[in-house]
């Protein structure tokens, strides 16, 4: 990666995050929230979009970023009202900047009156605000764009400008020659100027002789140490300054010191300017003492005495001219040093690239590892004779737990990144389908994993359009039913054990059970004569190709939807539950693990090798003398719980591990997968619970179907991960095979 | 010699530290005014460049702060800033910036920018 794509990645990079605080920001504005802070942090977001665009040449960006940052500057300093058709095309504007921002990311190009309209408008609202207040409304949008291309010019000095702009060229060749006379301000000491700087700038056009005046220079009674009382005058001979060049040098002491740019006759001798040539700052030095008229009136021993003590004196009873006028302007002079330090807040933070804190997580997993089969090597006897190791042991279990937390604390976001992105989705929701609806969130602080994080967006995005589509009824429809107008959904998150629960709930009309259930046995989902309780009813739109919309719309989309966000959900480990009430609302619950690296698992035996199931998908489990089993047909096994019929894989004939009869002291573990599904894993033995860390088996060896990862135990063995979803899916298809 | 960057945008930053570091300057970071000023009390550093807009510390009042620490009255500051706006730039000044950098900035107009202000 160069480093121009590298810089490039952090600017889509920041550009994303601050296209998120703008819609925050925006929505909060939208609200009525008209906060000075609010003002200022959307014109800062679209300012530095602007200027990192700038950086890369994204010129159609940075010239809509201007306009439109042009407006907020005129917002937020009260002269453009904030009206909300303001705020409207504001929050229009900030989903055209993203566009701009992703064409300016894949290369694409916009047409060239993209956001035109708007652009139009903000020129118009900051021209008509300025024309009430500054009178120059005519030439207004001509002035932003010369103010906007004024943003680009380089600032430094030219040294390839030719010839002086004067009339009277220099003869070819021959050198010109510049008087400066040049007076500093004390204005320009107390802005870290210095002169010397400026002579040696100078110099770089040409040969210089400075001369210093000290005329001004008041008897030893009379002067102020932070007085200014040394002008100079500086001679330049060269081929090349032009007064601009003179000036530019100049440049920012402008305003502080009295200058005067004269040209002398050309030089009758042609004294080529080098860099060679230029006199040493001891050079000058030497110069100015020897031009030096001042002499001190008292003796030359004395002198030293006499000077110092008036200086403290004078330090310490009066402040610095420049700096009296200054606290009178705005800054409290006591904010120096020691009272800085109170107010300094404790949030200190640093960017760490996710691999490294991957590669800690890595390592604290077989940390953990090591540490569990150190504890179960110890036997009662090691325990009486090794006590001092055993309690070692003991701390070193606790600190690993600690340890263990503490990185994934590391990991950990708010899920307010996630719900931040869903106010816009309810907004464009509400204005496609004609519906009031208004967004809800609790609980965004709540921190989960960060891959847990990513994996959420979509499996919510499809929760709250289900909720705004199917839910949430017409503005007609609600009034009719004596609900108000404005439908809500609430989104909300917690921390539950060690779990975190998301829950998306509306007061829409509920889940329509009979049409749900006339599909799903049209379907072929629910046989004919099954009995399904409400909430199995309910659960059922988690189906695949379920989708319950008379009419497939364009915003819940083709009965994708809702089967995306279980398997998304089963995918982290996590699940999803639905309950609803006619008339009333649903509510959706996710269930999510805190963390991924470490899994709840139940340790099985099939045919003498140790496997885990995830915990998360077991149903129950029966001893198989006391399970009901059927035959079908096809040869097949089924087990029948509770009026159910549920596939059965026996686990050693499935991984070809050498059949075993059936047995009465072995196991049916049941398990639930992707759409309510069943299926019933036959296992040897049951050894008990416990946590393991995940380890890829892709990564490490190859992909096996029906496991879904490997583990190490904690007597070092390795154990597969059973996969329950891909072997309910496989088993499917022998079946129909 | 050290500088010390101020600026909320790690896309700046970014660009700066890699100009500034490759031309041999050691670099300092601070994501607003008030990073800075701590930055300013435990290091020693040759120039500031600051950014104006920022979060919780904005660049002019940084300057003012910096400015009413004794030890730093003569330390260089240059603004840096795409504002073209005579005013903001004049705020800083009269804050006691010293110069200023326009964005988007070429390396080498960086570096002689700094070079001007400097011993």
């Amino acid at each position: 990666m160069s480093d121009l794509d590298e810089f490039k990645a952090t600017y889509f990079d920041e550009c994303s995050e601050l296209l998120l605080e703008l819609e925050e920001q925006f929505m909060a504005i939208q609200d009525g929230d008209r906060d000075a802070d609010r003002l200022n942090a959307v014109f800062r977001a679209i300012h530095s979009i602007k200027g990192g665009g700038g950086a890369f040449g994204f010129d159609a960006l940075v010239r809509f970023a201007h306009s439109f940052e042009t407006l907020l500057d005129y917002v937020r300093d009260g002269r453009v009202e904030l009206t909300e058709e303001v705020v409207v095309l504001c929050i229009r504007s900030v989903d055209l900047v993203a566009d701009f921002v992703n064409a300016a990311r894949t290369g694409e190009v916009l047409p060239a009156e993209y956001g035109a309209t708007e652009k139009a408008s903000f020129d118009a609202l900051a021209r008509g605000e300025a024309a009430e207040t500054g009178g120059d409304a005519p030439g207004a949008t001509d002035d932003l764009d010369e103010e906007f291309d004024i943003d680009f010019t380089p600032v430094s000095v030219d040294l390839d400008t030719d010839t002086p702009l004067s009339a009277a060229a220099p003869s070819a060749g021959g050198a010109t020659r510049w008087l400066i006379d040049f007076a500093p301000y004390p204005t320009l000491y107390e802005r870290a100027n210095d002169p010397l700087l400026l002579f040696r700038e100078l110099a770089l056009l040409g040969r210089t002789t400075v001369t210093a005046k000290l005329e001004a220079l008041p008897d030893l009674a009379g002067f102020d140490p932070f007085g200014v009382y040394c002008s100079w005058s500086i001679e330049l001979a060269s081929d090349k300054a032009s007064e601009d060049a003179i000036r530019e040098v100049f440049e920012f002491v402008d305003g502080d010191c009295a200058i005067a740019v004269t040209r002398l006759e050309a030089l009758v001798e042609d004294e080529p300017a080098s860099g060679d040539d230029l006199p040493s700052f001891a050079e000058l030095a030497e110069a100015a003492k020897a031009e030096r008229k001042f002499v001190p009136t008292g003796e030359p021993d004395a002198e030293p005495a006499v000077r110092i003590a008036p200086a403290i004196s004078l330090a310490a009873s009066a402040p610095a001219p420049g700096a009296a006028a200054e606290s009178a302007g705005a800054a409290p002079r006591d904010a120096e040093d020691g009272t800085g330090a109170g107010k300094v807040p404790g949030m200190q933070s640093i960017r760490v690239d996710l691999d490294k804190v991957d590669r800690v997580v890595n390592m604290v997993g077989e940390l953990v590892i090591t540490q569990s089969m150190l504890t179960q090597q110890m036997d009662d006897a090691i325990r009486d004779r090794y006590q001092e190791l055993v309690r070692g042991i003991e701390v070193l279990a606790q600190t690993t737990r600690g340890l263990q937390d503490a990185v994934m604390a590391i990991r950990a976001q708010p899920v307010k990144s996630v719900f931040s992105r869903l106010p816009r989705l309810v907004r464009e929701l509400a204005g496609k389908t004609g519906k009031k609806i208004r967004l809800e969130t609790i609980g965004e602080n709540t921190e989960i994993d960060k891959t847990v994080i990513e994996q959420l967006s979509d499996p919510l995005t499809h929760m709250v359009r289900n909720s705004a589509d199917h839910g949430i009824e017409t503005s007609e429809e609600r009034l009719a039913r004596g609900k108000p107008e404005t439908g809500t959904i609430r989104l909300s998150a917690e921390q539950a054990g060690g779990n975190i629960l998301i829950v998306v709930e509306d007061d829409g009309q509920g889940i329509d059970r009979d049409r749900v259930l006339d599909l799903a046995r049209e379907r072929g989902v629910v046989g004919p004569d099954q009995q399904l309780t409400d909430e199995q009813i309910d659960n059922l739109i988690f189906a695949p190709g379920f989708s319950t919309a008379s009419e497939v719309s364009d915003i819940s989309g083709r009965g994708v939807g809702m089967d995306v966000v279980l398997s998304n959900i089963k995918k982290i480990g996590g699940s999803v539950h639905v309950r609803s009430w006619t008339g009333k609302g649903t509510r959706m619950t996710l269930r999510l693990p805190l963390t991924l690296a470490v899994l709840d698992v139940m340790l099985v035996r099939v045919a003498g090798s140790p496997y885990v199931v995830p915990l998360s998908s077991i149903v129950e489990t029966i001893q198989n003398s006391r399970a009901d089993f059927g035959h079908m047909p096809s040869g097949g096994k089924v087990l029948q719980v509770r009026g159910e019929y549920v596939q059965v894989v026996d686990l050693a004939r499935r991984f070809e591990l050498g059949s075993e009869q059936d047995d009465a002291d072995r196991f049916v573990v049941l398990c639930e997968a992707e759409g309510n599904s069943k299926i019933a894993l036959v296992v040897d033995d049951i050894i008990g619970q416990q946590q393991v860390v995940i380890k890829s088996l892709e990564e490490n060896f190859e992909r096996i179907d029906g496991i879904a990862g490997g583990t190490i135990l904690g007597d070092g063995n390795v154990a597969l991960i059973v996969d329950v979803q891909s072997l309910k899916t496989s088993n499917a298809h022998q079946n129909a095979a | 010699m050290r500088i010390l960057t101020v600026d909320d945008s790690r896309t700046i930053l970014a660009m700066l530290h890699h100009t500034l570091t490759n031309a041999g300057f050691e670099v300092l970071q601070a994501e607003n005014g008030q990073i800075g000023l701590d930055v300013l009390k435990n290091e020693e550093v040759d120039v500031v460049i600051t950014d104006i807009n920022m979060p919780v510390m904005d660049g002019i009042e940084f300057i003012r702060q910096v400015r009413a620490t004794g030890k730093h009255q003569s330390l260089p500051i240059l603004i840096l800033t795409t504002e073209t706006s005579q005013d903001k730039r004049d705020q800083g000044r009269a804050a006691g910036g010293t110069g200023w950098i326009v964005k988007p900035f070429d390396p080498e107009k960086l570096i002689s920018v700094i070079n001007k202000v400097v011993h």
